[in-house]
């Protein structure tokens, strides 16, 4: 059907719900949960395929060559729903920006314990369906640990809860954890529960630069420190090329956060310029510049909604990896960006978790560089047993490398899911691993 | 080695799961043998199982998986035997695959806070193989000392600590499972995080034992706090005491646990093995832990004195040193078969309630303590809500077990009513299929019979469990009394 024909019979069939055309592709904006249930429903019937919006910041994530028919923004979805300040939980629609959501509940001196990227942008139903996280989460876990309850909108139109309100639940399978991280491919996210954490008393920021660039040095202090009872809740490597971009350093670099009341966190501070080897220079950064320190490092990665980083110039173009491994193998990949820069003559910033084994590294170069590098990362993120995903991929590279990776052995189970919950397929075809 | 003991059984199957596991030494089949494995924590339903067979790797229990699953044979798999909602009954003659047998301690990995275990490893053992080191396995179910790492995966087990640190699913980094066909699966190889794909991880942990049999399990330890301290403090008035639960968490901290008991539960709890001089006249007791860095712990307990005092405590004192603290805590870890110590039986519930509701769930519960007549002790992990109602009866007495049931499920309606929800840690199993219809749509119910479809086609695998049968209501309310009462 052409965008024309779709246009008139939207309007007709759904009069309340504003849409607008732009490049021959439709966007519908709904405003309530039976406007995206209505929506749904008529792309089940009339098999036209969606794609979920949100802030836009994802859009490039795991991006394959398909047309959708009709673009769903959530945009206009937003609002907290339900705050019980002491339960410590939060109802909010998932159109609502994360940064919103946060400077709401600060009033109250509570937060959601997640650090993603592009706060401001991001809402924060693309954050869950994305699992998207920050450095944070070696203290405070990820959206599986923050997520006790969704409403969301099946393929087929009906709404369906999952969890509840409360923080603590077995009721039933844990129907929460198939929606986080599934890119939109099961269902629209409609109200999203949290539980939530008093917003810490106190935050300092080390930075440790080891500036004679010796990974084994920091690898003796990171065991050091996460074999102590300090309680960092993150501690983050920083390679060269990323401490440059974030604190002008040309180094590796530590970033420790301490969030705790004031009396712990300088105990802690105390403990760790003890800690601190020789070689090593050590800063520290409370409040406003610890906090303007990790708004770089959420804004570092290039983003799907803006314009500087979509647009690829002369200098060439950038992607963005996420890779997961064990640990303390964070050091490997720093290492392997390090050696790449040499190979490919691509400029690759890397940050990593010490206690988590989550990476991020963004690349840039001529796209046949960058495209080199991504597979030589995933191979060798593989050999440690971890993988590689690519998180923006930019247009010249678009179809050319599979972002997801290899399928694991256990594919058959997550197709199976994905054909009995969606098995017209309209929902972000094509958008997840292995063309799910 | 030890000479192959000979199968009494005519049975080709019996026959068939001994040879797979290596002839008759591991395996049971008469009887008198299967009588121990008729019900597990959850005492009141029995069935006898077809056999009971102890494979002593993930290999065998694949291949005992495959034969059952060729020749639609019905099996399940048995930790301890430690559930409290009948997950492991055979409720159709099931084959039960114990797992006791697979109770290695793989590899324990500090530097990167993981260790690796078999299913049958018990709980308190990792954190006792550990300790030397600094290092513990954060979820803490009053069973621990017993209960399977395997049977807390199934559960998504919770415990006393897991205000702070969370349940099972939280300290689950990958699993090797067997499939209800046979296939060996590994999600989360090495325990590396956010694996792409849907979070198996997350849905198989809680299952309850319906969507794989699992054989190996990769867990974080964490490093043990800097510094602990527990509180003990004695409120005249219930709601004195659930007001300071909801004051002590807006105050901004976060307990690593946060207990209450109420006066039946004290009563029981004094009488028993380890009581620790509760005063009888007092309406609940608080058992608050506070830990982290050694620093900031001070600044916590006076906020939580300043609290407790606000409220009208009637006494409130720290622990003196780790001796006392284990005291307080044996004292609440015991605190369900010290009701034994009152009542000659006892049904536990396990409902959980939004926190700040807490003094209306209290009076309704014993308004239906009032109405059925039978006593009911509260022992709770307040500050998550997780309320544990303890329904006293005597099952000599003819029809007390119905009353009892009944007072249990009216205790989960009300906390469906408010918000909350009818298991926190427990599980459904068979006990609470039913009050699935207290928080579910049928619709809700149905897209969760949908994922256990692509796992479990042939639903041979612990059937019957976690959901209630559509439209069969009425039969299967009937057949519980009528297994109830044989």
């Amino acid at each position: 059907m052409v965008t024309a024909e779709l246009l008139t019979e939207l309007k007709a069939v759904l009069p309340e719900v504003k849409i607008t055309t732009e490049e021959n592709q439709v966007t519908l904006f709904p405003h309530t949960e039976e406007q995206i249930a209505e929506i749904v429903k008529y792309c089940q019937e009339q098999k036209k395929t969606i794609c979920i919006i949100g802030g836009g910041t994802k859009s490039k994530v795991g991006t394959s060559n398909e047309r959708v028919d009709i673009n769903l923004s959530l945009s206009e979805y937003t609002g907290i729903v339900e705050h019980t300040v002491g339960d410590m939980t939060v109802t909010v629609k998932a159109g609502t920006r994360y940064e919103e959501l946060q400077e709401y509940l600060a009033q109250h001196k509570q937060k959601v314990a997640l650090d993603p990227s592009w706060p401001r942008d991001a809402t924060i139903g693309g954050v869950i369906a994305a699992n998207d996280s920050g450095p944070k989460r070696l203290g405070y876990g990820t959206a599986r640990d923050s997520v006790i309850g969704l409403r969301t909108v099946y393929p087929n139109g009906k709404v369906i809860r999952s969890g509840g309100r409360v923080v603590k639940n077995v009721a039933g399978y844990d129907m929460n954890k198939l929606f986080i991280g599934s890119m939109g491919t099961l269902g629209v996210l409609s109200e999203i529960t949290l539980k939530l954490r008093p917003l810490q008393k106190c935050e300092s920021l080390i930075l440790l630069s080891f500036s004679n660039g010796n990974l084994d040095e920091v690898r003796r202090f990171a065991v050091e420190l996460l074999d102590s009872m300090m309680e960092p809740v993150a501690l983050e490597l920083l390679n060269p090329a990323m401490a440059e971009k974030l604190v002008e350093q040309n180094a590796y670099t530590l970033a420790i956060s301490l969030e705790d009341v004031e009396t712990s966190v300088t105990y802690q501070e105390e403990f760790i310029q003890k800690l601190r080897p020789k070689n090593a220079e050590l800063t520290i950064l409370r409040k406003d510049q610890a906090a303007s320190f990790w708004q770089r490092l959420y804004t570092a990665a290039p983003s799907g909604c803006d314009p500087d980083t979509s647009n690829e110039n002369n200098a060439g173009t950038v992607a963005l990896m996420k890779i997961g491994v064990v640990n303390l193998s964070v050091l490997e990949i720093a290492r392997e960006c390090q050696l790449l820069s040499d190979q490919y003559s691509v400029k690759a910033e890397a940050h990593g978790g010490l206690g988590t084994g989550i990476c991020q590294v963004i690349l840039h170069g001529a796209s046949e560089d960058v495209a080199q590098s991504i597979s030589r990362l995933r191979v060798f993120a593989a050999e440690l047993g971890g993988y590689g995903i690519v998180q923006y991929l930019p247009e010249s590279l678009n179809g050319k490398v599979d972002v997801w990776g290899e399928r694991p052995s256990y594919f058959r189970l997550l197709e199976g899911i994905k054909a009995k919950m969606d098995p017209s397929r309209i929902m972000n075809p094509k958008r997840f691993i292995g063309g799910i | 080695m030890a000479a192959v003991k000979a199968i009494k059984s005519k049975d080709k199957h019996i026959q068939q799961l001994a040879a797979i596991v290596g002839g008759g030494r591991s395996i049971l089949y008469q009887k008198e043998d299967l009588l121990a494995y008729d019900c597990d924590g959850f005492t009141i339903h029995k069935h006898l199982p077809k056999a009971v067979v102890f494979p002593k790797d993930t290999q065998e229990v694949a291949a005992l998986v495959k034969y059952c699953h060729e020749h639609d044979l019905p099996f399940l798999a048995r930790g301890a035997g430690t559930g409290l909602s009948g997950g492991a009954i055979p409720l159709n003659e099931e084959v039960i695959i114990s797992m006791v047998r697979m109770k290695r301690l793989l590899s324990v990995d500090m530097e990167n806070r993981r260790a690796v275990v078999e299913p049958g490893f018990v709980n308190l053992k990792l954190t006792n193989s550990i300790s030397d080191k600094g290092y513990y396995y954060a979820p803490d179910p009053s069973s621990q000392y017993c209960c399977t790492i395997g049977g807390n995966v199934a559960e998504n087990a919770g415990g006393a600590h897991c205000l702070k640190y969370g349940v099972t699913t939280n300290h689950i980094l990958g699993l090797e499972v067997v499939m209800p066909n046979g296939d060996i699966i590994e999600i989360g190889k090495d325990g590396v995080a956010d694996e792409p794909g849907y979070d198996l991880l997350g849905l198989i942990t809680g299952s309850e034992g319906t969507l794989g049999i699992v054989t190996k399990i990769v867990v974080r330890i964490l490093k043990n706090p800097e510094a602990k301290q527990t509180v003990l403090a004695y409120f005249d008035k219930v709601s004195d005491g659930s007001q300071a639960v909801s004051d002590i968490i807006s105050s901004g901290i976060v307990p690593a646990a946060l207990e209450m008991m109420d006066k039946t539960a004290i009563e029981g709890v004094e009488a028993a093995a380890f009581p620790v001089g509760h005063p009888k006249d007092i309406d609940a007791v608080l058992l608050i832990e506070v830990d982290g860095i050694s620093a900031g712990i001070d600044e916590q307990i006076d906020e939580i004195l300043k609290v407790c005092r606000n409220r009208n405590v009637r006494e409130v004192k720290v622990a003196q040193d780790e001796a006392e603290r284990g005291r307080w805590w044996a004292n609440r870890k015991t605190g369900f078969g010290a009701m034994g110590a009152i009542s000659p039986d006892y049904l536990v519930q396990d409902g959980v309630i939004p926190r700040s509701k807490l003094p209306v769930v209290l009076d309704r519960i014993n308004q239906i303590s009032n109405e059925s007549g039978l006593r009911i002790a509260n022992i709770f992990h307040a500050g998550d809500g997780n309320l544990h109602p303890l329904v006293l009866f005597d099952a000599r007495v003819p029809g007390e077990i119905e009353k009892a049931l009944e007072a249990g499920s009216a205790c989960l309606k009300v906390c469906a009513d408010v918000g909350g929800t009818i298991t926190g840690e427990h599980g459904v199993g068979i006990e609470k299929r039913e009050e699935m219809r207290f928080v579910f749509t049928e619709e809700e119910i149905a897209a969760q019979t949908d994922v256990r479809e692509v796992f479990n086609p042939k639903n041979l695998l612990n059937a019957g469990k976690l959901f209630p049968s559509p439209g069969r209501c009425v039969e299967v309310k009937k057949e519980m009394k009528a297994s109830v009462t044989s």
